[in-house]
């Protein structure tokens, strides 16, 4: 599986004198087990890409496609469908439901697929254990740190096992030990079940985890680099 | 997860969901406080007039009521009277012999209703007889008796004891008259009923007039759900020239106010609703804009929008479900309180003798009503999602992210 961006534009404010091309006709191709790092000052355009990516913003014009098939042409409901089974996201401040419990976070989105609550139960807590938070399972999120959180987090864009994470500045609130460990997590899910992961960032400790990297600015791509030597 | 979801959002913020709900039980409990004084206002003025007044069903002779003249007896009473000595579902039955006459004393003299009565029988049809506050109850002893209200011995400075002079006209239409004494005073709920009505004994005011037949027939039935079908039993076996009339069609003014209670309970009920469904909207509106974002990420993670509009339902349908349970227990407590210690209106005697009240109320509310109240008010709450989801749901995923509250 992979996504195919073809000419695509973003314009905000577009009927007025001062018109912002947030992407400016992109071409671009992310294939299935890709660990890419999107980077770029701030205001480039990487989260409005990521987001355009993930089928949850609209371009202006041009086509994302996925495996060939242009996502912009599903009804609301399949879109809706479509992310819930094949896009897994990870947001910057976490965005966790604040009065569910970390298992209860991870489960949630597991049901709304449609999957037992032993299937939910038993894939929530082994994906909790594997980022670490055994200990943790039944605390919400105001009793974890921010690490913690964001582990949950990567937990629950695993749960429904899609194809594709978008994480939005992943590690933005973290500190140093706790990227280390979140990137270590990622990279593992990343070698071992060939989920694709694409991070918009600045944060130099993923750009050197990231196999490729492509570099944004002023909504357009001006470098697009396979680094051969990642950082472990 | 859902029903999980919307319980624990509901008490996100505790102060903002106690202050709601503490607005809709108070509501409640002043709503069902206020349907129950008026249901037990007008239950009472019903029960007094039909245990002091009307009884269940009365027989005339057609044309007696709007024209009460002495001539206008019941006709082939006898038959009728059997009949209503047979009929199981008829309590107690008793017939009055009446005449428009004056009460004249040495002070005054009033215009009043001279009911002659069956001792026995109306001692067991209405509760004049428990009711004596100076003297006694009729009897057959001496010559003439007489009870008169407190009202018209007040007016016409009587005591038990005290002569008066009934004045009416007679089966020729010549005026007749003879000297009472009188036994007893009564005082009935309704003052008006009080400054009308005197009593002696039907032989007494038979001999009077010159006249055997009765003008009234006064009936209880044991079960008023029968009512309906021991007025046509009666209406079967008397006279033609005879009618029957329920209470409800000698007291049109009372049942008009009994029928149109109903409607102002349901126009109390919808004002509090419609206000309490404002205040909930308002609420709701509060609680899911400051959480846009996370609405936003709900969709992004693949939650489909009726979902989103099923936990938005669901939370303010708990909302109301809470709201309701907690009014309505709060409301049964105080009732039952009330139900004993009753509402002492004493303050507001005389009008409400007026309207044939008794000063200590006690309030009613069936359990259709609370079950009505009940429905409405998680109705309301439900209904009241509906905005609130609406806002929440015409947003793009990304559009509700950006949302920061």
């Amino acid at each position: 599986m992979s996504i195919k961006l073809e000419q695509l534009c973003k314009i905000y404010n577009a009927d007025t004198d001062f018109p912002v091309h947030a992407v400016n006709h992109l071409d671009l191709e992310i294939k299935q087990g890709e660990f890419v790092a999107v980077m770029g000052p701030s205001g480039s355009g990487k989260t409005t890409l990521l987001n355009m990516l993930g089928g949850i913003d609209t371009p202006t014009s041009g086509k994302v496609l996925i495996d060939g098939n242009n996502i912009l042409q599903l009804h609301d409901k399949q879109l809706i469908a479509f992310r819930r089974d094949n896009i897994g996201f990870i947001f910057q401040d976490y965005s966790l439901l604040p009065v569910l419990t970390a298992l209860e976070n991870v489960e949630f989105v597991m049901q709304l697929q449609g999957h037992s609550e032993q299937e939910c139960r038993k894939r929530a807590t082994d994906l909790l254990i594997r980022v670490g938070l055994a200990e943790h399972l039944h605390k919400r999120p105001a009793k974890l740190s921010g690490g913690q959180q964001q582990r949950v987090a990567v937990a629950r864009a695993l749960a429904p096992s899609p194809k594709f994470v978008m994480a939005d500045e992943p590690t933005a609130n973290l500190d140093a030990k706790s990227t280390a460990e979140l990137l270590d997590i990622m990279q593992q899910l990343n070698e071992q079940e060939g989920t694709t992961f694409i991070f918009s960032t600045h944060d130099p400790r993923v750009i050197s985890r990231a196999k490729r990297v492509i570099v944004f600015e002023d909504g357009l791509k001006k470098e697009d680099t396979v680094q051969t030597e990642v950082s472990q | 997860m859902l029903l999980k979801l919307a319980w624990r959002n509901l008490w996100r913020n505790k102060l903002r969901t106690s202050i709601v709900l503490g607005a809709m039980v108070f509501g409640l409990v002043g709503v069902t406080l206020m349907i129950g004084f008026m249901n037990g206002m007008m239950d009472n003025m019903i029960s007094n007039t039909v245990n002091w007044q009307t009884s269940h069903l009365q027989v005339h002779k057609k044309g007696y009521s709007a024209d009460p003249e002495i001539h206008k007896t019941i006709e082939s009473s006898r038959g009728l009277e059997l009949l209503l000595d047979k009929t199981a579902q008829i309590k107690v039955w008793t017939s009055r012999h009446l005449a428009q006459g004056m009460i004249a004393s040495a002070r005054s003299t009033r215009g009043i209703t001279i009911n002659g009565i069956d001792l026995q029988k109306e001692a067991l049809i209405t509760p004049l007889a428990q009711n004596i506050y100076d003297g006694v109850w009729l009897d057959d002893k001496g010559r003439n008796p007489i009870l008169v209200s407190k009202k018209i011995a007040q007016r016409l400075k009587l005591r038990a004891g005290s002569k008066v002079v009934l004045t009416f006209t007679d089966k020729n239409g010549d005026v007749s008259g003879a000297a009472f004494r009188v036994r007893g005073l009564f005082e009935t709920p309704s003052s008006a009923f009080d400054e009308m009505n005197v009593f002696v004994r039907k032989a007494d005011l038979q001999l009077l007039s010159g006249i055997e037949g009765d003008h009234e027939i006064a009936l209880l039935v044991n079960d008023i759900k029968q009512l309906e079908s021991v007025k046509e039993k009666v209406r079967g076996a008397m006279a033609q020239s005879n009618s029957v009339q329920n209470w409800e069609e000698l007291q049109p003014m009372l049942a008009a106010m009994s029928a149109s209670m109903a409607s102002s309970n349901i126009i109390i009920l919808v004002i509090f609703v419609l206000a309490m469904g404002f205040g909930i909207v308002n609420i709701l509106l509060m609680s899911v804009f400051e959480r846009t974002c996370e609405f936003g990420v709900l969709m992004a993670v693949g939650m489909q929008k009726h979902k989103i509009l099923q936990l938005i339902l669901l939370e303010s349908t708990f909302l109301g479900l809470v709201g309701a349970t907690l009014g309505l227990l709060l409301s049964l407590a105080a009732l039952s309180i009330l139900n004993v210690t009753g509402i002492s209106l004493t303050a507001m005697a005389d009008g409400l003798s007026a309207m044939g009240l008794d000063t200590l109320l006690y309030p009613q509310v069936p359990a259709s009503d609370f079950a009505v109240i009940f429905i409405t008010v998680v109705l309301a709450s439900f209904l009241a999602g509906l905005y609130p989801a609406r806002q929440i749901l015409k947003q793009e995923p990304v559009q509700a992210m950006s949302e920061k509250h």
